[in-house]
């Protein structure tokens, strides 16, 4: 973090890096010196709280979920063993190379569900992003004062001071067969009869979804598109550039690093999805969260474990990737 | 489920206890934070845990005042009741739980065994439980029935046939089948048959508990004739398979509105409108028509599927408190507990008792299953009952002469469960 770093890149003529409101580039000529620093005996202090939180309630954690998959199931618990049919049960499907069954090369439905899981969550994700960015953008960019600013931005915020499952089950006389819209639909002589595909359907989880998590994006997308210093933006058209340009050379690539931290948010979260299907898409469809719930409920541990392994293995790629499209710490 | 020799399984319960400690955190931390919230320990007094069946306010302090030390309650949904019973027996002493658990609950030795001499009305405790006959010509039911599982030896590993020692205390129990809207149905249902009829495409919804909701399917199966099992409560794999292939291609036709997976979903369902029928806990019924929507409890001709709870008491306890969970269970069993959840519908293992703590007209409507004679209300005083209203099944005695099946834990319990993963799925 206080290593010197090489002035060299023409990048690093930014000068030392701040938090959000960073102030103009500073002239090369101007940049102070970096110190190497000895971080001594505080910052030990500072960061201690935090990572005995963490390994005692993330690492431990995990490595007991990692140690466990490999545990055998009691029917009532677990015992201590070196297993590999936990993730053998995982994966293992009767006749996969059998070209004459089947299940010939059917992924197994842990599989199956997982790759479910992460196809709604990338669709969700995708919804949720081009909602949030022209909505974090009118926030950001349009509103003038700093108190409507604020004042919007909390109201966009309300519906996270209510608990999550009511704002799952605000749905429920919204779609239903009897709900607000299709009394509307009836009244207004769109449809004859109350339509059912608006409750217990694809069509209401995804709803509900994306209004239970667009906020997580909203919020980065805003703060990376807020602290963009307008003095770039004046200058991009006194040169002449058009609104296009300039949102395109501009503000798009300025605000990547608050759209890649809302899609961390809204991903991880979706992945781990498992109680909005059961209020609004009347359990008809398992995630790999509903899959963990079940079988920590008939006190299959290690299998659970599996799942959740294989669960964080997917998260940890789809971060990786979100990286990957965004450079967070260039960008920043 | 094989037995183990106790030394084992201290070491087991030992890992057991860590593995729940350390995810706690790390696989969900918001079921986990829900899953174990703590109860405060009541100084020379007891925790009892269990379902809304049973806890409720009322019951645990009108026990404190009748035995003189503090009896606090923890209502808890299922699945975090039976972790908790499971892998934390020293976060209570009373466990009022469910015979269909006993399967795991028993190997697990999380109870300790009950000595019935220390059961004061031990022998006015009907023969559902200790027979399995209700009455002399009752059918024992398929599955788990209490009386299969009831009678341990003193290390607390099962024994066939009456014993000395139990794991747990009859108490509170009921029979489940289909709850239906007559006015949607257009006719009353009388078979489980009905849950699969196409007339009602769309418009039902089923129970999400796979052990027990596979019972219900299995029932309707059977009805339709479309094949036999030879243990609805305990089936193989092959039933399971032709079980779930016929729920899926049903699920495809777009039979099912939803499934639902606690009772307040199960009464929003109908309430809403979502439904004409579904599978159906029977208070539920109750708190439907109190909403002001028609709702019936079919007794289907093939029998109901019963349930049967009772009070266990935690390994961990001894001395005065273990005094004090015998006081209370004897407690429980003299009446005016059974009493007050009679009015919600549920029955008693030693109904005369309950008959003290009834008014005439009461004890007519819930356990002879003859007309209301005046407004009756629930346990809180709200009347649900009106004048001349029939309990579904007629009396307690014929209800449970039919029992067709008893919620089970079968063998294929993990097979089951992901078969029914993919039926969610398909």
């Amino acid at each position: 973090m206080t290593a010197i770093e090489p002035l060299s890149a023409p990048r690093e003529v930014l000068g030392p890096r701040g938090l959000i409101g960073d102030g103009p580039p500073i002239p090369i000529e101007q940049a102070e010196p970096r110190i190497r620093r000895d971080p001594g005996f505080p910052v030990v202090w500072l960061i201690a709280p935090a990572t005995l939180w963490l390994i005692a309630f993330l690492f431990l954690p995990l490595l007991g979920i990692v140690i466990f998959s490999f545990w055998k199931a009691s029917g009532h618990g677990l015992t201590p063993a070196f297993t590999l049919e936990n993730y053998q049960n995982f994966f293992a499907v009767e006749g996969f190379f059998d070209p004459q069954h089947e299940n010939f090369l059917t992924p197994s439905i842990f599989v199956r569900t997982l790759w479910t899981t992460f196809r709604f969550t990338v669709t969700v994700m995708a919804i949720c992003l081009l909602l949030a960015y022209p909505l974090a953008y009118f926030l950001a960019m349009q509103v003038e004062s700093f108190k409507w600013q604020l004042t919007l931005f909390l109201l966009v915020m309300v519906p996270f001071w209510t608990s999550y499952l009511i704002r799952a089950v605000a749905w429920l006389p919204m779609l239903g067969r009897h709900g607000l819209l299709n009394e509307f639909l009836v009244s207004t002589g769109i449809v004859e009869e109350p339509v059912s595909f608006l409750l217990y359907s694809e069509f209401s989880y995804t709803m509900a979804l994306v209004q239970l998590y667009v906020v997580l994006a909203v919020g980065p997308i805003f703060f990376s598109l807020a602290k963009i210093d307008r003095a770039l933006l004046e200058a991009a058209r006194d040169m002449g550039a058009t609104s296009f340009q300039i949102f395109r050379e501009i503000i798009l690539p300025l605000s990547m690093p608050g759209v890649a931290i809302g899609m961390i948010f809204v991903f991880v979260l979706l992945m781990g999805e498992f109680a909005t299907a059961v209020v609004v898409y009347g359990g008809k469809t398992s995630t790999t969260g509903t899959i963990i719930l079940n079988y920590y409920g008939i006190a299959n541990y290690p299998f659970a474990a599996v799942n959740a392994i294989m669960l964080m293995l997917a998260m940890m790629i789809g971060v990786v990737v979100i990286l990957r499209l965004v450079d967070i710490r260039k960008e920043l | 489920m094989a037995q183990t020799p106790s030394g084992q399984y201290l070491r087991r319960g030992l890992s057991r206890r860590k593995f729940v400690k350390t995810t706690a955190a790390g696989i969900a931390a918001g079921v986990a934070a829900t899953a174990f919230p703590r109860v405060p320990r009541a100084a020379g007094g007891l925790r009892t845990i269990g379902l809304g069946v049973s806890i409720i306010n009322e019951i645990q302090a009108q026990a404190s005042k009748d035995l003189g030390f503090p009896v606090a309650g923890q209502a808890l949904g299922y699945g975090d009741m039976f972790s908790k019973m499971l892998n934390q027996n020293d976060q209570y002493e009373i466990g009022e739980g469910y015979f269909n658990d006993l399967r795991v609950m028993q190997p697990a030795k999380v109870w300790q065994p009950i000595d019935t001499k220390r059961i004061k009305e031990w022998d006015r405790i009907s023969d559902l439980t200790k027979t399995g006959k209700l009455t002399p010509e009752a059918s024992e039911g398929q599955g788990d029935a209490p009386f299969r599982l009831i009678y341990i030896d003193e290390h607390g590993d099962r024994v066939k046939g009456p014993s000395r020692y139990i794991t747990m205390v009859p108490a509170f129990h009921n029979a489940d089948s289909i709850g239906y809207n007559p006015k949607a149905t257009k006719r009353p249902i009388e078979s489980w048959a009905e849950l699969f009829s196409p007339d009602f495409k769309g418009r039902v919804a089923l129970l999400n508990v796979p052990q027990i909701g596979t019972m219900d399917a299995a029932l309707g199966v059977e009805a339709l004739g479309l094949r036999k099992f030879g243990d609805k409560g305990n089936m193989t794999k092959d039933e399971i398979d032709f079980l779930v292939s016929f729920l899926i291609k049903k699920k495809k036709e777009g039979h099912f509105r939803a499934f639902w997976e606690n009772f307040g979903q199960s009464v929003n369902l109908m309430v809403n409108g979502e439904v004409a029928l579904e599978s159906m806990w029977s208070p539920a019924v109750t708190a439907i028509r109190a909403e002001g929507v028609p709702c019936v409890y079919a007794f289907p001709k093939e029998g109901m599927r019963g349930w049967h709870g009772g009070m266990a008491i935690s390994a961990k306890v001894s001395g005065a408190t273990l005094d004090q969970a015998y006081e209370y269970i004897n407690w429980w069993l003299a009446g005016w507990a059974p009493a007050f959840v009679a009015r919600q519908g549920y029955y008693h293992s030693i109904p005369d008792n309950v008959k003290k703590y009834l008014e005439p007209e009461e004890w007519d409507y819930w356990y002879l299953g003859k007309p209301a004679a005046k407004d009756l209300p629930d346990p809180f005083g709200t009347i649900i009952i009106k004048k001349g209203e029939v309990r579904e099944g007629g009396s307690y005695w014929a209800r449970y002469s039919k029992i067709a099946v008893w919620n089970s834990l079968m063998d294929e319990n993990n097979y089951l469960e992901k078969r029914w993963s993919e039926f969610l799925s398909a």
